[in-house]
């Protein structure tokens, strides 16, 4: 089972929709927890939402949690939010990318897609991962193709996994493809 | 353009007598026509403690398909209600939170007129309604101020708070008004498909809204956002502003978030991998501007309530901005006039609880004879306040000049 986090977003039942085709999903707002459900949950996902990672202790709370002992995904601020609790920092960035479509490419680091694959994708962002952002097991995955902006995370062996795009957006070609490979991964 | 079709209708007696009476009507756009419903046997004044019961809609006997349904209309505020979102101390002019009727007779004007009654007499008591101006209209937000809050948003967008927020105008005259000269006025400028009136005996609505926020038949639900505007010119024909809103950076991606927004609405009660894009962007065209609109259509799921449906979609979010909640926060606190019907809806629910429901833009509230006329205009991160602010004009514009 799947438990999505809801942070109130305007996005996340698309997210619900989109996981749904793979496997059961139960969706709560990221203040209304249902304990049971989430400790019985083999995957937890950070949903998209407003304003930033330290806005959410809660969340924050439940994947120091939960880290490691389940598949963690992080969408946009679910992405900043799992960066945030590895030491990295969420900044505003000079252009807003809001219902952006924008080329992102798959990095050599990636284990999960080919290296070098381009996606089209969707994106509603306003903060961003700052860098040099150090990290022994998350690995950047995915870049923008134009700014070089962090696209996608990656922890193969803590099966953390996050977007700053959309998957589930009706601008992100492939969405479906990409879930489907990091279920399984 | 969606000509207003000249209906055969140079006299017919009963609708004369009908619109010289003191009767309560309700006037409603359909696809090739009016529906004029009146002879109200029930009327529902929605407030905090019955709305919950009245959207319950236990079964009603049904007894005429062509008049078991209600129609009437939703606040901004007892939307917000709904949600459990709170508004903050607002100059308030006391309107109703909503109210919903019963008809007993409609009248539908399509080439020819029929009407279908319940009722075996009909009754006329003659008044008359003249149109008095009493005052110039006032906007409640000059430029400067319009620019302050426009700037207070941007700096939300910047952190991640908002994606998108509309900002409202609103003019306010001292006026007396015919709602029924008022319509058939703009019908002939500016029919659009979501066009609506109501006359009752203490307020009138007139309301040329161009969106359909619910189209519901059986299980399938159908949502038509509106977003991005152009202000008509000789440059541009129906092509030449698709060219435009297909090309222009900030159009397009107001216009996206929205189709994201409406997409998510609907999968809250559709069934997972029902929601589908049926018409993607494209461009109606009405008297002053152009829009740029996309269907989306779901299938809803079993055991969802119509409470889960009014909840899920309203307000509407292409009036409200991007994500819902955060954005309706955002906006509470920082307008300082009640909304009223702006941004609330419009429409009937049957009762085999099929449904359409408007969003309540480009409209006239006469109330205490003072009326009132709002438009809403986006902030995204590339607009200009300037422009956004002139936007709400053009939006109001063809409601304003039926004062003239």
């Amino acid at each position: 089972m799947i438990y999505i986090i809801d942070h109130q977003d305007s996005f996340t039942w698309n997210v619900v929709h989109q996981f749904s085709e793979f496997e059961e999903v139960f969706c709560s707002n990221f203040f209304e927890i249902k304990e049971s459900k989430l400790l019985k949950a083999d995957t937890i996902v950070l949903s998209p939402g407003p304003g930033a990672p330290k806005d959410y202790p809660l969340t924050s709370k439940i994947y120091k949690k939960f880290r490691g002992k389940k598949k963690i995904i992080g969408i946009c601020l679910g992405f900043q939010q799992i960066l945030h609790n590895e030491y990295g920092k969420i900044v505003q960035q000079k252009n807003i990318y809001h219902g952006y479509q924008s080329k992102i490419k798959v990095t050599k680091d990636s284990k999960i897609f080919k290296k070098n694959k381009v996606f089209q994708v969707g994106r509603y962002h306003s903060l961003k991962l700052n860098e040099p952002f150090v990290s022994k097991n998350i690995k950047i995955s995915m870049r923008c193709v134009e700014t070089n902006i962090p696209m996608a995370i990656e922890n193969i062996k803590e099966k953390i996994f996050g977007f700053q795009f959309h998957p589930e957006s009706f601008l992100t070609k492939n969405g479906k493809t990409i879930i489907k490979k990091i279920l399984s991964a | 353009m969606r000509e207003h079709k000249q209906h055969k209708l140079s006299f017919n007696p009963y609708l004369e007598k009908l619109y010289k009476s003191d009767k309560p009507l309700i006037i409603y756009k359909m696809k090739n026509g009016y529906n004029i419903y009146t002879d109200f046997s029930k009327k529902i004044i929605l407030n905090k403690n019955n709305i919950n019961n009245f959207l319950k809609f236990r079964k009603i006997k049904k007894k005429n398909k062509e008049l078991d349904l209600f129609i009437g209309f939703f606040s901004y505020e007892i939307l917000c209600h709904l949600l459990n979102i709170k508004i903050k101390n607002q100059k308030k002019i006391n309107f109703y939170k909503g109210i919903f009727y019963k008809p007993e007779t409609v009248i539908k004007i399509r080439d020819k007129i029929k009407i279908v009654s319940s009722k075996k007499e009909h009754k006329f008591n003659e008044t008359f309604h003249k149109t008095q101006i009493l005052t110039p209209f006032k906007k409640n937000l000059e430029f400067n101020a319009y620019k302050k809050i426009f700037d207070t948003f941007s700096k939300k967008i910047r952190q991640g708070e908002t994606y998108q927020i509309k900002i409202c105008t609103k003019y306010k005259n001292k006026s007396k008004i015919n709602p029924i000269n008022f319509f058939w006025r703009l019908m002939k400028v500016n029919s659009s498909p979501e066009s609506f009136m109501i006359k009752d005996k203490d307020y009138s609505i007139v309301s040329c809204s161009p969106e359909t926020l619910i189209d519901k038949k059986g299980k399938k639900i159908i949502t038509k956002p509106i977003a991005g505007t152009l202000k008509k010119n000789k440059k541009y024909n129906k092509n030449t502003a698709l060219k435009f809103f297909k090309s222009n950076i900030k159009e397009t991606k107001e216009h996206n978030m929205i189709v994201d927004m409406e997409r998510n609405d609907l999968s809250r009660i559709c069934s997972p991998g029902s929601v589908q894009i049926l018409k993607e962007k494209f461009v109606e065209e009405y008297k002053h501007l152009f829009h740029y609109v996309t269907t989306i259509q779901g299938n809803i799921r079993k055991n969802i309530s119509l409470k889960d449906i009014i909840i899920s979609m309203m307000p509407g979010g292409s009036v409200i901005g991007c994500p819902k909640i955060r954005t309706l926060e955002l906006l509470n606190n920082q307008e300082n006039d009640g909304r009223n019907i702006f941004t609330g809806s419009f429409g009937y629910i049957k009762f085999n609880k099929d449904m359409r429901f408007n969003i309540i833009i480009r409209s006239i509230l006469n109330y205490k004879n003072y009326s009132e006329v709002s438009a809403a205009s986006g902030v995204v991160l590339d607009s200009a306040p300037k422009k956004e602010f002139n936007e709400n004009y053009i939006k109001a514009k063809s409601l304003l000049e039926l004062y003239k």
